[in-house]
């Protein structure tokens, strides 16, 4: 019975502690200053006060109050040099951790500052990627539409598709027969099939996001409407008869990467919202695909 | 000396884009650089000229990459972006101009090796930018 009751007690005492501690640990993070010291001693491994005193900028006063704050995280070793304790290094690691969670809770309705980003945004067709489903079936209609406009304008060019990629046929265009154009945009539309399965393929397998797969399928055929508009500007320029200039076969290349980059873009914010994965892993998953299609034409090209 | 402190992971883009930038001037195939090669093909009036300078484009707009994520690292999405750009100029050279080359390739000189280590460092360095918290 003794030996119970000083159980319970021990147990009550570590309990006390480990509240204790964690009350210290939040509280030690709670000020702006606090959080600056950890991250700056984090960072460099170690400070030292006339470095913490350049960088934060403040009274003397004022970073020896704060260090005495932490007094659990940090710790000044024999070199009077300032070192992040264990505490502290997990400290460090959820600061970091909870920052990039906090930048980016939900990419969809996420405002930017910076000119890229806010004009990549500007060419985002937001409303119809992460759509609301009671306009499910106009967005399939678009969807279909722009695979559909894709395939017919990539017969037309005499362009055989991979992934984001075009590769010119060997044949001259105007010797290409309709029965060559129909098989080019039959490929097309087993290109963008092939795309979606791969991106999906890859999110299933290294991310576990298994949940969306039809909303993503459903908004993936707008990640081609670059595309398509590149595919109209090349069938205009070989018409006119100008695509036979150099500079307009340098601009083609050009304009190529941009609706190329374009398109990645809008892969990556239907990954982002559709998949529910961060913006980096999206744009890693688009990377190794993009990269991984590119290295497969390298090798069909040799 | 804490070795680490030195060694950014931003580096790697930086050395990438410069390794790029000075492919354009050293010898790719018989003794010749890109950049004579561009200007020999676009005294005469041939196709595609403009593709042997791609390298150095590419090269460029990859420091400008690596030089907005050292400016600020919150811009790293921007940098990752300019970066796509940037190799997408590499990967249409390539594309274009390896199977031109195919047969000089066995006799291909450190600009060509330049290039490849660049470009490959460039991409590790779009990797590291999005893994890296």
């Amino acid at each position: 019975m003794g030996n119970k009751i000083k159980e319970r007690e021990e147990f009550q005492k570590r309990n006390d502690e480990s509240n204790d501690i964690e009350a210290k640990f939040y509280y030690a993070l709670g000020h702006e200053l606090r959080r600056k010291i950890i991250n700056i001693i984090g960072e460099n491994k170690y400070s030292s006060f006339t470095q913490l005193k350049k960088e934060l900028k403040v009274s003397t006063g004022t970073i020896y109050h704060h260090l005495d704050t932490l007094s659990q995280l940090i710790e000044q070793k024999n070199d009077k040099k300032y070192y992040l304790t264990e505490l502290g290094l997990h400290a460090y690691d959820s600061l970091k951790d909870n920052i990039n969670n906090i930048i980016t809770p939900d990419f969809g309705k996420k405002e930017f500052t910076s000119p890229i980003l806010k004009g990549l945004m500007h060419l985002t067709p937001k409303k119809y990627i992460n759509y609301e489903n009671n306009i499910r079936i106009k967005v399939l209609i678009i969807s279909s539409l722009i695979t559909l406009a894709g395939a017919v304008l990539c017969g037309l060019n005499g362009l055989f598709p991979f992934f984001l990629y075009f590769e010119e046929t060997l044949i001259n265009i105007d010797l290409i027969d309709v029965a060559l154009k129909t098989l080019l945009s039959f490929i097309f539309i087993a290109n963008t099939l092939l795309y979606f399965l791969v991106n999906e393929g890859i999110c299933r397998i290294f991310y576990k996001k298994k949940e969306n797969s039809l909303r993503f399928l459903i908004s993936f055929g707008l990640i081609l409407f670059p595309l398509d508009l590149y595919l109209i500007l090349r069938l205009i320029l070989i018409s006119t008869g100008s695509y036979v200039f150099e500079s307009i076969k340098i601009l083609d290349n050009v304009l190529m990467i941009l609706f190329q980059v374009w398109s990645l873009w809008l892969l990556t914010y239907n990954l982002s919202v559709n998949k529910k994965l961060k913006i980096e892993n999206s744009l890693i998953v688009s990377l190794l695909v993009h990269y991984g299609g590119f290295s497969i034409i390298l090798l069909l090209a040799i | 000396m804490d070795i680490k402190r030195y060694l950014d992971f931003r580096l790697l883009g930086l050395v990438g884009s410069i390794l790029l930038i000075l492919s354009q001037f050293l010898s790719w195939f018989s003794n010749q650089s890109l950049l004579q090669i561009f200007i020999i093909y676009s005294s005469v009036p041939l196709d595609y000229s403009f593709l042997y300078i791609f390298p150095l484009i590419c090269g460029i707009i990859c420091l400008v990459g690596t030089i907005v994520i050292i400016h600020n690292i919150e811009y790293r999405i921007n940098s990752v972006i300019i970066n796509f750009i940037g190799l997408g100029f590499f990967l249409i050279f390539l594309i274009e101009v390896i199977p031109r080359e195919f047969l000089y390739l066995p006799y291909a000189e450190i600009g060509f090796y330049f290039s490849i280590i660049g470009s490959i460092l460039i991409f590790f360095d779009i990797i590291n930018i999005l893994i890296s918290k």
